[in-house]
This record gives C-alpha cells, structure tokens and sequence, in this order.
C-alpha cells in the first residue's frame, strides 16, 4: 500500500480502463505537469510522478511486488486495461513533486507504529542526533500527513489537499491526534535534479501500451473461449441428463420403442449436440406426442408427457 | 345353421369398428384399418346380391372379388409400412392420401372390368382364385411380419395388439386357404369322388371366415382400449 497524502485534485476516480493512457501522458508532457499520478487496482497500487512534464518516477506496489520504472509501467497499463481500477491525479509544487519521488524510493526505517505507544519526542531528538534526511509519515485510514526531514530538522508538511510544502504544522499534526494514528519513519536519499530523466523519452510508453492492449484483446479472447468451452461442457452435462431421464420415462411408459423415438426426436429437432433450450423442447414434446401415439394412446402418452416436463423442472433445479 | 348370417353380422361390426378406428387413430394405422374395412366391402357384395335386384350382374361380382383383393393389399401394406416405423422409427404419408390413393385403385379396377368383355364364370373363377392366392400367401408373410413388429414393439401398451393381429391373420389364411383349396381341384364338382374333403374344406371355410370376421371385431375394439 502507498500511503501518500492527497495534493490539489485535478481529476478524481476516473476509470483508466477507459482512457488511453500514453495519449493522457502526452498531454501532461506538453502541458508540463507537476504532480502525481495514482492508480488503485485490484492487484496493488501504481505512483507516476511528474515534474515540468517530465515523468520521473514509476512505481507499482502489490502485496509482494515493488517494480519500478518500464516494469511498473506496463503493470499499470495492465490493471488499467482489466478493470475496476481507479485513477486519481493531484497537482503538486516542483519541491514536493521531488521529495514524493524520493520518499518512494527510500528506505523504511520504521512501519505502522501506534501514534500513543511511542515515545514522539525520544523519535524526533534521534532523527535530529542522527541528522535523519527523510519524512515522518502519519495516517490514519482517512487522513495523511507527511513532515519532511532535512539533516535532522523540520523542513515542512504536507498534507491532503495541499500542493507545497507548508510550514504550519497545524493540518498536519491534527492527524496525529486521530484515534488510530500511525507512524512511519522513511529516510530518502537526495536526488540531484539532473540525474532524473524523463521516462517517457526513455522508455517506450507506446509500445507498452500496445503490447499490453494485445495482451489483454489476447486474454479476454482465450476467457471467452474458456467460457464457451466451460458453457457447452455444462449444456452437454444437463444434455445427458435430459436425455436420460426422458428415455427412462418413456421405457417406463411405452417400453423401449419409448426410449428409441426420444432419441430419434431430440436428434431431429435439436441435433446431436445442441443446447436444448427450452423453445426445441416443447418442439421435441409435440414430435413426441405424435410419434408415441403410434404405440400407445393419448392418454398414456399424455401422462408420460407430463411426467417427463416434471422431471425437467427438477433437474434445472439441481 | 346359417353361417352366413352370423358372419355377415360379425363382418358388419369389423367393418364399422376398423373404419372408426382408422379415423381416430394415427396415420399408421389407416391402410391397416382400411384394409380390413373393405373385407367388409368384398364379403357384403356376393352376399348381398341375391337380395338387391339389378346387381346380379357379373361385373359387380367380379368387382366384389377384387376389391377382396384389394383388401389383403392395402392392409398388408399397412403392416409394411408399420414394420418400416417400428425398425426406423420414420413415418410419412396422410391419411387422406391413403384414403384417395384406395379408392383410385378401386376406380381403376371397376374401369378395368367396364373396359373389358362381360366376365363370364370361367372368368370370375379365375378372379376368385386370384383373390384367394393372394390372401393366403400374404396372410403367411404377414404372420411373419406381425411377429417381427410383435418383437420390436414388445413392451409397449399395442404390443399385445399384434398377437391378436397374428391370430386374426391365422383364421384368414384357414379361411381362405380352404376355398383355394376347393376352387384349385374343383372339390365342388367332385363331391361325390372327395366328400368328406369338400366337407371338410368348406366347414373349415365358413367357420373360418365366422371366427375372421370375429376376431378382427374383437381385435379393433381391443385396439381401442388398448390406445385409449
């Protein structure tokens, strides 16, 4: 899970599945966007940090998964592609847009400790003792507030909502009075702004995405063909069954003669293989009454009938 | 004791209850009813026409034989055509066409007699041992066939309606084999050389055809019950 405070919302649960994400990329490449991008999908969560327009950052987080860089990409367009995933993007300052990217590819050097059972101030005199460059991360499950660390000392915060880091440490802090609170202690490495490139130069998003739109056209072509398999086994199951049943009664009824024209019938109207619906088995039980009047009598004939319908609707029941 | 009174009785009640039986019953079993209903046809005429005055006439005569004919035919056909169902399974046909298709033979034969010379009595002989040839050797094979359907249809509710069918056909071929029997070697002209066999042959005959007429009654109304 990625815990990061929301920024300034620019567009909030949008379906991904339903946008082409290397054009939406494009787009906040040339409108030199700064912020980040998050996407929750049912396997884990995706972060794409930008800054000028530049894509600087990657990452896809799942249960047991962190890939960064084309990898965490492609995941990202894969979820995105499945289904049931959301998109959110906040708009950030250039300085937060950078310490989000290194706060996620530092290290954690404390996760999920219970805001009442430490001691805060014992915490925050070792991260100034040890001159700590990193961030305090406080959550709740609604809220988050980040207070960042530099050489040991208090640089700012920020939390949901705000786009820069804030030197008031009021929003912030009120986190960390909710009953549940939690405490993270990330330490980051600092990032020269000029080692950062642009993924989206450097990786081929496009093709990414091409191959994963295929991949997804190649899965949902091979579920349907599953389906359709795992169907016709179902219809081909409850196909012998009716078929069994309907020649036990009219063996019962009219003898073996009986069993012989239920299999003549039902290959007639329905072939040897098709579903039978129940439009062809009233359509078999008219060619039935005909055909079992030539050995028996309406009357027999009729309570066979009936006795056959009865027995259908138990076994759509079964 | 007169026979053929009883037999024309029993005869009546055949036809009636085959031609009902091959309205209300499916298209199988209309040649057969059919059939069996102009036995009624073939043995009212001869009997008949000493009582109705103008029919004496040769031609009605020989019309009453070949529609006797015509009767052994079309209900073996019948039993064919229900021997094709019970190995097949496969039916086709209507009842009207076999209804149409039995009168245009019959309209064809009467043509056919009309056409020809007056037939005289060596002439409905000839007829007469036509008709019966052909009664008693389709009525050995439609024993057989009877049999055969018998089998197929073993456990259904008509199965039984097959034996009685068997025993009916048993009574024809002693009925008609009989008269064959006189008709071939002239026992009637012989009576006085063959008694006992010309006595023998003609009981045999009209007991025969009383126990026919009897035994296709009974069989049509135990058809009945039986497809009821």
């Amino acid at each position: 899970m990625i815990l990061l405070p929301k920024g300034n919302p620019v567009k909030e649960n949008l379906d991904p599945g339903k946008v082409i994400l290397p054009e939406a990329l494009i787009k906040l490449q040339v409108g030199r966007f700064t912020g980040y991008l998050r996407f929750d999908t049912q396997e884990g969560a995706g972060i794409l940090i930008f800054r000028q327009g530049q894509m600087i950052s990657a990452l896809f987080e799942a249960a047991a998964l962190r890939v960064v860089g084309d990898e965490a990409i492609a995941r990202i367009f894969a979820q995105s592609l499945a289904g049931g995933a959301l998109l959110n993007i906040y708009r950030l300052s250039h300085d937060l847009a950078m310490s989000i990217h290194a706060l996620l590819h530092g290290h954690v050097l404390y996760r999920g400790q219970e805001l009442k059972l430490i001691d805060i101030k014992a915490l925050l005199g070792r991260c100034r003792d040890e001159r700590i460059n990193g961030c305090l991360r406080l959550y709740t499950d609604e809220r988050i507030a980040l207070i960042f660390y530099r050489d040991g000392s208090p640089l700012g915060f920020f939390h949901d909502g705000s786009t820069d880091i804030e030197t008031t440490a009021d929003t912030s802090m009120s986190v960390a009075r909710l009953p549940g609170a939690k405490l993270d202690v990330l330490t980051m490495e600092g990032t020269e702004e000029g080692e950062l490139s642009d993924l989206l130069e450097s990786i081929e998003v496009k093709g990414i995405w091409e191959r994963e739109v295929e991949n997804r056209a190649a899965q949902k072509k091979n579920r349907q063909h599953e389906d359709k398999r795992s169907r016709q086994e179902q219809e081909k199951v409850y196909r012998e069954k009716v078929v069994a049943h309907l020649s036990e009664t009219a063996e019962r009824h009219i003898g073996k003669i009986g069993a012989s024209l239920v299999e003549k019938e039902l290959e007639k109207v329905a072939g040897p293989v098709a579903p039978l619906t129940p439009p062809l088995l009233m359509q078999f039980f008219e060619q039935l009454n005909k055909a079992a009047r030539l050995v028996a009598g309406p009357a027999k004939v009729t309570e066979m009938i009936g006795e056959m319908k009865k027995g259908l609707r138990g076994l759509k029941g079964s | 004791m007169e026979w053929s009174l009883f037999t024309i009785i029993f005869w009546l009640i055949a036809g009636v209850a085959s031609f009902y039986f091959s309205l209300g019953n499916a298209r199988v079993w209309t040649s057969i009813a059919v059939g069996f209903f102009l036995i009624l046809l073939c043995e009212v005429i001869p009997t008949a026409m000493p009582y109705l005055p103008g029919v004496d006439m040769p031609q009605v005569e020989a019309m009453g034989y070949i529609i006797g004919t015509i009767s052994i035919l079309v209900m073996s056909h019948g039993f064919q055509e229900y021997y094709v169902f019970s190995r097949t399974l496969e039916f086709e046909g209507n009842k009207l066409g076999v209804y149409l298709a039995t009168l245009g033979v019959i309209a064809a034969s009467l043509v056919f007699i009309l056409i020809n010379p007056v037939p005289d009595a060596a002439t409905l002989r000839v007829i007469r041992i036509v008709e019966n040839t052909n009664w008693v050797f389709l009525s050995l094979i439609n024993i057989d066939l009877i049999r055969k359907i018998h089998f197929n249809v073993k456990d259904s509710p008509i199965s039984n309606g097959f034996v009685a069918f068997m025993v009916v056909f048993v009574f024809f071929f002693l009925w008609r084999g009989s008269e064959l029997y006189i008709q071939v070697y002239d026992l009637a002209a012989h009576t006085a050389e063959f008694p006992v066999r010309y006595r023998l042959s003609v009981m045999v005959s009209d007991v025969a055809n009383l126990l026919s007429g009897l035994s296709v009654a009974g069989t049509f109304f135990y058809l009945a019950r039986l497809l009821r």
